[in-house]
Order: C-alpha cells, then structure tokens, then sequence
C-alpha cells in the first residue's frame, strides 16, 4: 500500500489481480449487475490509487480497507438505484438469505469461500440472518428488526455474538483469507 | 450510555448498521475509548471476512485497463504539480512571501500560456467548423441538385438525346435528358477540354427555323465531366437541336466560339 502512496502503478495492478475476485463477488452479490458491479470496483481502486496514503496498518489490514471500500461504494450505488426495495423483495421471495451457498454463473471457486462459508453455516440462523441482511444489504438495525419481526435489542445481541463467533471461527485460518 | 452499552453496539457499528440515532453517540464514544477501538477494529476485520461468503467472480478484463489508463493519466497531472511543491517547501520561513510571489508569477505565467493555447485551439476549431459547414452545404447543394436530376431522368415523360463530339472535341459525348412535361432539362458531358481561364461551356437551344436560345454556362472537371441542370420552353422542343460551345465566361447572348458537342436534328 506503501508503494502504491508513492505512485507505484505497478503496485496498484499487482493488488488489482490479487482481490479482483473477491471484490468483484462482493459487489456482484450486492448490487446483482455485472456493469454496476464493474464501475464499483473501478471505483474502488481509483480511490485506493488516490488516497492509498490514507490506509494505516495499525487499524486493520490492507483487504479490510478494500473490502469495506468497495462494501461502502456498492451499498450506496443499491441505495442511489433505488433497488434496494425490489432486492429485498426478491430476496424473501426467495429465501436467499441462507442461501450462502448458491454460486453464481461467473462465480469462481476459492478455497477461502469455503472456509467462511463452512464458518457461517456453524453459526445458529438467526445470527447468520441477521449478519448477512447488514453486510450484503446494508440493512440497519431497525431495518433488520422490521424484516425479521425481532426486537430491536435482539438485533444487536445476534450481530455481535454472530460477529464474534465467526471472528473466533476463522481465527486459525483468518492469515490467509 | 455506559462503556458496557457502547460496546454492545460496536458489532452494529463493524457491518454499518448503526441507526442515525445511535451512530453519533458511538463515534464520541470511540474517539475516548482506545479498548472500544481496538475491539472495533477486530470486529470490523471478522465483519470484512463475510465478503468471502459471496461466491467469487471475474470482471471483464476491460476494468483492469480502464483503472490502469485513469491511473498514468492522474501520474501525468501529478507530475506537473509536484514539480511545483518542493519549490514551495525548500522556501524558509523568511522567504515565504518571495516563494509565493514567485509560485503566483508561475502560476499566472502558466494560466497565461493555457489560456492563449486554448484561444489558439479555439480559434483554429471554429475556422475548421466553418470550412466544414461550407464544405457541407456545398455538398447539400450538389446533393440537391443531384437528386433533382435523378427525378428528372426517372420521369414518366422524359426524353434523351445523344450529345456527339464535335470535330474541335472528337472525345466529347453527351447527354441530354428533358422532361416534356415542366421543361426541365438535364445535360451531362464527358471528356470536354478543360476550360481556358475566363471561358465557360455554354447549352444552345435552337428550335427548328429559328436562332440559337442561350442557356446555362458550365465548367468540368479534370475527366471533361460536368452535369447542369436548364429549363427549355416546352413548346418548341419538337425539333429542336442542342448544342454546346466554347464562351466568355459570362455567356454570351448568340454562339460566338466554336461548337464542342451537338445534338442531331430529331
């Protein structure tokens, strides 16, 4: 990220190839739409380019600050599309929820998807429920309370045991994702 | 809020599902709080994780270009202005106003030159603008008059007559198409001389017993090729014989030159 700071196109082409799939997945599963998908990461890694002096390694590693980048970005493309109403729609009509398995057509197979996958699937639904309405469509706790009939103080119990669960889940193999 | 109940919502705050209500109040919270901040700091790393969960996909090769492209076109403008900055910065304190005096002047030199380059651009464009909206109208001209001799030789009542050489222009040929019903005529010539300066080719229409009727003058092109559109009184066509021949520019009233192509009687 150093290097990218100093103006290393290299570098930032280097970072490009190593996160394109993951990113690209993100946004993809967010925003269900390769050219949105697209911009997004485009996006993303012309603002890693300009302000790549802003990451600090002491709060987080490099892929945190990408993925929460690119998160960010794509929620607020959803929210600007005006989509957001319709996904959900599709999403209980489909029970997609829990369907964190379910590849998509151009899905790559990677070995750190299946261990946070495997990972999400120990957790009790509810919990699971919960973390994905926030994380892929950056429902609220009020939001996320509304959808699932729960009380507003359940939410925020199931987000952090969730969080925490999978965060001591994926410990051992947290290095290499 | 206690400590306790701040931290309660940090796993809230990681995946940004804090309500506005709330968020304020946790943002204040952390910014006095280094325990809060490093817990935040874990969970927004879990939280990061969840990405994995969306099964991964490839972009179109065409991103990787687009960013690579946008990147060396901002290098090239950083280049520019970090040419400026250490002038700045090597500046001690005391010779602040002279630097920026200096950095203005250079600044206003530079807005200067980019200014008269984009006057220059400009002025160049808007000359190419008009030599092109002259060159098309010239071609809706031709195009016009193009499409009106088509009608013509497409009408139900036309009628043709062959233009032949004259001893002066033995490779001369021609054409002459008239519609019987408006008048309207339409010559076409091939391998004319080229025309002297000054001189033009003029149609003659000359009906059976009477003197030549003057008609359009003309120019042609390098192969002697020219198409021009008359008007010829109906009436006196039965008959009639068509010539064309060499003139003063300006066209003269009866045949002065000598005669390039001719129709026979018919």
């Amino acid at each position: 990220m150093s290097a990218i700071s100093r103006g290393d196109e290299g570098a930032l082409a280097a970072l490009y190839d190593r996160y394109r799939l993951i990113l690209f997945g993100l946004t993809l599963r967010i925003l269900h739409d390769r050219q949105e998908s697209e911009d997004i990461l485009q996006e993303t890694f012309l603002q890693v380019w300009r302000r790549a002096g802003d990451f600090d390694a002491t709060r987080g590693r490099a892929f945190t600050w990408l993925v929460t980048i690119a998160r960010s970005r794509a929620l607020d493309r959803l929210r600007v599309l005006g989509s957001r109403a319709r996904l959900a729609d599709e999403v209980v009509a489909h029970s997609a929820v829990d369907d964190i398995g379910d590849a998509a057509k151009d899905a790559v197979k990677s070995e750190q998807g299946t261990i946070v996958r495997r990972a999400l699937a120990e957790l009790p639904e509810e919990q699971r429920r919960t973390l994905l309405l926030a994380y892929f469509e950056g429902l609220t706790q009020s939001e996320i309370a509304e959808r699932l009939g729960d009380p507003l103080g359940t939410v925020k119990t199931r987000m952090r045991s969730g969080l925490i669960k999978l965060k001591e889940l994926l410990r051992d193999s947290a290095r290499g994702l | 809020m206690e400590h306790r109940e701040f931290q309660d919502l940090l796993a809230l705050h990681a995946v940004d599902a804090l309500d506005a209500s709330d968020r304020g109040r946790v943002e204040e919270h952390l910014a006095s709080c280094a325990a809060c901040r490093a817990e935040l700091t874990e969970l927004r790393e879990a939280a990061g994780l969840l990405a994995h969960a969306s099964p991964a996909a490839e972009p179109s090769a065409a991103v990787r270009t687009r960013i690579l492209d946008q990147v060396r076109k901002e290098k090239e403008l950083g280049t520019v202005s970090s040419r400026v900055i250490p002038f700045q910065t090597r500046s001690a304190s005391g010779l602040w106003p002279n630097a920026l005096r200096i950095a203005a002047a250079i600044a206003f030199v530079a807005l200067l030159i980019g200014v008269a380059v984009l006057w220059r651009r400009e002025a160049s464009s808007q000359q190419e603008i008009a030599r092109l909206s002259q060159q098309l109208d010239q071609q809706n001209q031709e195009l016009a008059h193009n499409r009106e001799a088509l009608a013509l030789i497409n009408a139900a009542g036309a009628k043709k007559m062959e233009l032949a050489g004259s001893q002066t222009a033995q490779a001369a040929r021609g054409t002459f198409i008239y519609d019987q019903a408006t008048g309207r005529a339409v010559v076409m010539t091939n391998g004319l001389p080229a025309v002297p300066a000054g001189m033009a080719y003029e149609v003659w229409f000359i009906p059976k017993g009477h003197s030549p009727m003057p008609g359009k003058t003309f120019r042609v092109d390098a192969s002697g090729h020219a198409m021009t559109m008359d008007q010829m009184p109906v009436e006196a066509m039965q008959g009639a014989v068509i010539a064309i021949t060499l003139e003063p520019e300006k066209g003269s009233a009866s045949p002065t030159g000598a005669i390039y192509l001719s129709s026979s009687a018919s």
